[in-house]
C-alpha cells in the first residue's frame, strides 16, 4: 500500500487498492475517492467550505473548459443531471451539496460521481443519475470537466428538491410506507412488515390481488402480486391470456435491494393515477414476486434454509420455494422477466444485465432479451443518466454462464424473454464505495426501481415483437429442431462504442462432451424414475420426478412399460437437460427413444404402440389404433389423420394434407406450429391437462367440444380460415 | 463472483468526526465511518441505541447486517444479555466479504453452527471497553479464550494485527458496540472461492 499525504496533517490515505471502505467526509474537508480512478490517478477533491458560497452569476461568461447547461431532473429517488459537454476532455465530476430552503450550504461538498464516456451509449448528451440520498432533500449540483486530471472549473450550481417517496401521505394507500422507507432505509423491511404492507396494498386496491404461490421450507408464505387495471383478471389462465410480465425480487436472501424497489413498485402500480400507469396496466398483468426466499431474507443468508441457493435449482426444482415459482409460470405463462440480484464486483457499471444464453433457448428469445438490454435499457439509461451494462462487464469471467438452474436461464428455456439484473453493492468506477450504508442500499433499490419501470415499458412497446418472439420460439421448439446442448453458452458480443475497455461474460461455448447432435424423439422413464422417492430435496425428502414434470407443464404419455416425455412440446429445450444421462445436472437417465420413421412411407400407415416420425413424409391416410401414440415433427402426412382413444398425439412443425381428427384420447394431446389443410376436430379428449393449438395454419375449420379442459393456444394465435367453434372458438 | 478489496482509511486529524455533539444526552461515536451510519436524529441513532439489548442495537448499524444475522444463527445472543457487561468487535459486511466466500458463510450460518460460534466469540469481550480503554490496552481475552493485542491507531484502535475500528463507541444496554475492520479469529480466508455469480 502507498501512503498519500494529502493536506499536510490533516488526512492520511492509503491507496493502491481499488476500493476505500468509505467515502472521508467531515468537516473540516471534504473528500471523496473515486475508486476506479485508482493510484495512478487518484485526485481527491478537497474543497474548503467556503469556496462554493457564491455561485457564480447567471450571466457570467462561462470559463475556458467550463460545464455549460446544467440541468437537474428529479425522478423516483434519483436525479438526472445534464449538461453540455465540453470538447476534448477525459471525464467529468459531479458535485452535491446539501442545502436549506434558501440554498445555503447545510452539509460539505461531495463528489458523487464521475462521468465517463463508457457510461452511455452516446456521449453527445452526458447525463449522470445521482442517487444515495434521502429523498425529499434539498441540493445544489454542480459539474465540471476534467482534462487528464486536472479539474476545470465548475458550471454554475442547480438547486432543486429531490422527489419526496412516492405517494401523497393523506391518501389511503398511496400513504403506504415500508419498513426500509419509514427506517430511512437503515433496516431492510422485515418479513412480518412485508407481510402486512402486502395485506394492506391489497385490501386498498382494487387493482392488486395478493396470491400465495407457496411456502417456503420455514413455512413462510411466498406471494406474488397480480396488478392489472382496474382489476386484475380472475384466474391465472385469463392473467396469462394478457401476456403478463414478471419480476423475481429477491431470491438470494443476502441481497435485499431489488425487493425494496418491488415493494415500491407494487404500490405505485396500485395507487398511481397517472396515464402511463393506467395504460400499462389495462394492457397487461405485472406480476411481482416480492420475496421467494423469505427464510434466506430473514437469515441474511444467500440460499434458503437448507442452504441451498435457490438460483441453482429452477431446473430441477427439489426444493419448495423454486417449485412454486415454477408452477407460477406454468399457470401464468410471463412472457417476460427480471431477476433482480446484488453483485460485488466494482468493475461492474450501476446495472449489469444479461439475456438468457443458454444455446438451447431458442435464437428469437435470445434476441429479443437481448434486444430488450441493448436497444432499450442502454438507451434509456443514457437518457436518465444510468450505466446499464453487460453482466461481468470487466473482471466477470466466471459469472454469466449456461447453467439452467439459473432462473435466466429456465425462463429462456420456457421461451420467456429475459434479464438477469444486477444493482452493484460495492464501490466501483464510478461512484464513490460507500459499503453498506443506507446512501448505497437507496442507489441500489431505486436503480432497480429505474429498471422495473423500464422493463415494463419495454413491455408495453414491444409487446408484438415480444409475442412473435415467443410464437416462433415455440413452435421451433415443439419442432423438436437443431441439436441439443447440455451446457454451453451463445456468445454475447460487446456492444459497440463507446464502450472501450469493457469486457462481457466469457465465451462459454460447449465442450464435445455437452452436445448431442442426433436428437431423440423422447424419454422413456421407469415406473421408478417417474414415481420413485427421491432424496435430494430438503430433509432428504424430495418431490417425485412425476410432481416435478406436473410442475413444469410438460405433457407425458403413460405407456404400457413406462412414462414417455416426447420433445415435441415447447419446453423441448429444458426437457433434455433433466431427463438425459449426458446431462451436467440430470433427474434421472431416461432411455432415448429415437424416431420409429424418418424417410417416406406409401400408403395407409396405422400406427399401434408409440411411433415418432421426424422428418418423414407420409402419403396416405395415418390411423392411431386405441391406446397409441404419436409423435410427428417436421413430419407431412398427406391423408387424413384419425386419433380415436389414442394415449397420445403430439405434432410439431409439421404438414397434415387432410382432415386432423383427435378423439377421446386418454393423454395429452399438442398440435404446434402444424399447417392442416382441411378441418381440424379435438373433440372428448378426456385426460390431462388442456390440449395445446398454438401457432397453427387451418385450412379449414376449428371445432373443439366435450375436452374435459379447454384446449389453449398459449398465446401464439392460430390462423384458421374457417369458422372456429366450441372450445376454439378464441384460438 | 463477489471480490472485493479493502483499504483502510485512516484519518489521522478526525477527532470524533461528524457524530458528536454538544449535549450530554447524546451518545458520541467516533471514527470515520460513522458519518455514513445513522446519525442525529435519523432511525438509528447512537443515543436512540444507547439502552437497547445486543442484537436490537445492531439491526440499527447498517454495516452490521452480516454480523447480526450472523449472532443470530449462532443462538449466542440470550448468554450476551445475560452478561453484566459486553464489548462487541462487529465486522463489517465489507469484512465479512472480503473474508469468506458467500458459500463458506453459508455453511458457517446454516450448518457449521459451532464453527460460528467460536467465530463470534472471537469478537466479543466480557466486560465494557470503550474506545479510550481499546486504545490504552495492551491486549484483551475474548470469549473464545484468545487473547488479541489491542492499541493505538492513530485516533482509532487497532485490534490484533489486522483490524481497526472505524466506527466506535456505541453503548447498548450492557456495553459497547465497536464496527471493525477485518474479521477476527482463525479461520481461514474464503473469499472469491466458489460460484457465487448471480
Amino acid at each position: 500500500m502507498r501512503t498519500v499525504r494529502l493536506t499536510g496533517t490533516d488526512v492520511l490515505i492509503k491507496t493502491g487498492s481499488p476500493h476505500l471502505e468509505v467515502p472521508l467526509n467531515h468537516r473540516r474537508s471534504t473528500v471523496i475517492a473515486i475508486s476506479a480512478l485508482l493510484a495512478a490517478t487518484f485526485a481527491p477533491v478537497v474543497t474548503s467550505t467556503s469556496a462554493f458560497a457564491a455561485p457564480l452569476p447567471a450571466f457570467a461568461a462561462a470559463e475556458p473548459n467550463q460545464v455549460t447547461d446544467l440541468t437537474v431532473t428529479q425522478a423516483d429517488g434519483f436525479a438526472t443531471v445534464a449538461w453540455t459537454p465540453v470538447p476534448g476532455v477525459t471525464d467529468y465530476q459531479i458535485e452535491r451539496t446539501a442545502v436549506d430552503a434558501s440554498n445555503a450550504p447545510t452539509g460539505t461538498p461531495t463528489v458523487v460521481g464521475v462521468w465517463r464516456p463508457n457510461r452511455q451509449v452516446n456521449n453527445e448528451e452526458p447525463t449522470f443519475a445521482d442517487a444515495g440520498f434521502n429523498p425529499g432533500s434539498r441540493f445544489q449540483w454542480r459539474v465540471r470537466a476534467r482534462i487528464g486530471t486536472a479539474e476545470q472549473p465548475y458550471s454554475s450550481p442547480v438547486f432543486d428538491t429531490t422527489k419526496a417517496p412516492w405517494g401523497d401521505p393523506a391518501v389511503a394507500g398511496q400513504n403506504l410506507r415500508t419498513q426500509w422507507e419509514t427506517t430511512q432505509a437503515a433496516q431492510y423491511t422485515s418479513d412480518v412488515n412485508e407481510y402486512a404492507y402486502t395485506a394492506e396494498v391489497d385490501r386498498l386496491s382494487e387493482r392488486v390481488r395478493v396470491v400465495e404461490i407457496g411456502r417456503t421450507v420455514q413455512n413462510r408464505p411466498i406471494n406474488m402480486f397480480v396488478i392489472g387495471y382496474p382489476t386484475p383478471p380472475a384466474t391465472p389462465a385469463a392473467v396469462a391470456a394478457t401476456s403478463p410480465l414478471a419480476v423475481n425480487c429477491n431470491v438470494h436472501g443476502n441481497e435485499p435491494g431489488d425487493r425494496e424497489a418491488c415493494l415500491i413498485m407494487a404500490r405505485q402500480l396500485a395507487f398511481s393515477n397517472d396515464a402511463r400507469t393506467l395504460g400499462l396496466l389495462k394492457n397487461t398483468t405485472v406480476l411481482i414476486v416480492p420475496t421467494i426466499n423469505g427464510d434466506g431474507r430473514a437469515a441474511n443468508t444467500r440460499g434458503n434454509v437448507t442452504g441451498q441457493d435457490l438460483n441453482r435449482d429452477y431446473s430441477l426444482i427439489r426444493q419448495p420455494e423454486t417449485a412454486a415459482y415454477v408452477r407460477m409460470l406454468r399457470d401464468y405463462r410471463p412472457v417476460a422477466g427480471y431477476d433482480g440480484h446484488e453483485y460485488g464486483n466494482s468493475q461492474a457499471g450501476d446495472l449489469p444485465m444479461l439475456p438468457p444464453r443458454h444455446q438451447n433457448v431458442a435464437q428469437q428469445i435470445f434476441d429479443e432479451s437481448l434486444d430488450m438490454i441493448e436497444n432499450h435499457m442502454y438507451v434509456e439509461g443514457a437518457k436518465d443518466g444510468w450505466w446499464a451494462c453487460p453482466y461481468g462487464c470487466a473482471n466477470g469471467s466466471g459469472v454469466g454462464l449456461s447453467e439452467e438452474t439459473i432462473l435466466r436461464n429456465t425462463l429462456g428455456l420456457k421461451n420467456t424473454v429475459n434479464s438477469l439484473l444486477e444493482l452493484r453493492s460495492s464501490g466501483g468506477a464510478t461512484r464513490p464505495d460507500e459499503g453498506n450504508t443506507a446512501n448505497n442500499r437507496r442507489r441500489k433499490t431505486f436503480s432497480a426501481l429505474w429498471t422495473f419501470n423500464q422493463f415494463m415499458d419495454y413491455h408495453h412497446n414491444q409487446l408484438s415483437d415480444i409475442k412473435t418472439a415467443r410464437g416462433e420460439a415455440i413452435e421451433f421448439q415443439a419442432g423438436n429442431n437443431g441439436r441439443i446442448v447440455f451446457r454451453g453458452s451463445r456468445i454475447v458480443p460487446l456492444h459497440p462504442a463507446p464502450h472501450p475497455g469493457e469486457a462481457g461474460p466469457r465465451e462459454d461455448l460447449p465442450t464435445p462432451d455437452m452436445i448431442l447432435d442426433n436428437a431423440p424423439c423422447a424419454y422413456k422413464l421407469t415406473e421408478a424414475q417417474y414415481n420413485g422417492a427421491r432424496t435430494d430435496g430438503p430433509n432428504d425428502v424430495g418431490a417425485t420426478v412425476a410432481e416435478r414434470i406436473a410442475a413444469h407443464g410438460w405433457k407425458v404419455v403413460k405407456v404400457a412399460d413406462g412414462y414417455v416425455v416426447p420433445l415435441a412440446q415447447p419446453e423441448r429445450g429444458l426437457i433434455p437437460l433433466l431427463l438425459d444421462e449426458q446431462g451436467e445436472e440430470e433427474w434421472v437417465s431416461g432411455e432415448r427413444v429415437y424416431p420409429t420413421l424418418t424417410g417416406r412411407h406409401n400408403g395407409p400407415l396405422t400406427i399401434s404402440g408409440f411411433a415418432c416420425l421426424s422428418g418423414a413424409t407420409v402419403n396416405g391416410p395415418v390411423n392411431l389404433r386405441p391406446g397409441a401414440t404419436l409423435v410427428a415433427t417436421n413430419t407431412t402426412i398427406s391423408g387424413p389423420v384419425n386419433a380415436a382413444n389414442a394415449a397420445g398425439v403430439f405434432f410439431g412443425d409439421s404438414v397434415v394434407r387432410g382432415p386432423l381428427q383427435v378423439a377421446n384420447t386418454n393423454g395429452p394431446v399438442t398440435v404446434i406450429g402444424t399447417n392442416v389443410s382441411g378441418p381440424v376436430n379435438l373433440v372428448n379428449n378426456t385426460n390431462g391437462a388442456a390440449p395445446y393449438f398454438a401457432g397453427n395454419s387451418v385450412s379449414g375449420p376449428l371445432n373443439c367440444a366435450g375436452n374435459s379442459t379447454a384446449p389453449t393456444n398459449l398465446e401464439v394465435r392460430n390462423v384458421v380460415n374457417g369458422p372456429r367453434a366450441g372450445q376454439c372458438a378464441t384460438l | 463472483m463477489r471480490t472485493r478489496l479493502l483499504a483502510v482509511v485512516v484519518v489521522a486529524a478526525l477527532a470524533l468526526a461528524g457524530c458528536t455533539s454538544d449535549s450530554s444526552t447524546t451518545t458520541a461515536v467516533s471514527g470515520p465511518l460513522c458519518d455514513e451510519l445513522p446519525k442525529g436524529d435519523e432511525p438509528g441513532n447512537p443515543t436512540a441505541l444507547a439502552s437497547e439489548p445486543v442484537d436490537q442495537a445492531l439491526q440499527w448499524i447498517t454495516v452490521l447486517t452480516t454480523f447480526e444475522g450472523a449472532l443470530r444463527a449462532s443462538e449466542l445472543v440470550p448468554e450476551l444479555e445475560g452478561k453484566k457487561a459486553i464489548t462487541v468487535l462487529a465486522p463489517s459486511d465489507d469484512a465479512f466479504m472480503a473474508k469468506f466466500s458467500q458459500d463458506n458463510l453459508d455453511e458457517l450460518m446454516i450448518k457449521d453452527k459451532d464453527t460460528l460460534r467460536t467465530l463470534l466469540r472471537a469478537h466479543i469481550v466480557d466486560r465494557s471497553l470503550s474506545l479510550a480503554d481499546l486504545r490504552d490496552a495492551d491486549s484483551v481475552t475474548t470469549l473464545d479464550g484468545t487473547t488479541v493485542k489491542v492499541g493505538e491507531a492513530d485516533k482509532m484502535a487497532r485490534i490484533g494485527d489486522e483490524a481497526t475500528t472505524v466506527c466506535a463507541d456505541y453503548r447498548i444496554a450492557n456495553g459497547r458496540v465497536h464496527v471493525i475492520n477485518h474479521v477476527l479469529g482463525n479461520l481461514p480466508t474464503t473469499a472469491g472461492q466458489g460460484d457465487s455469480g448471480h
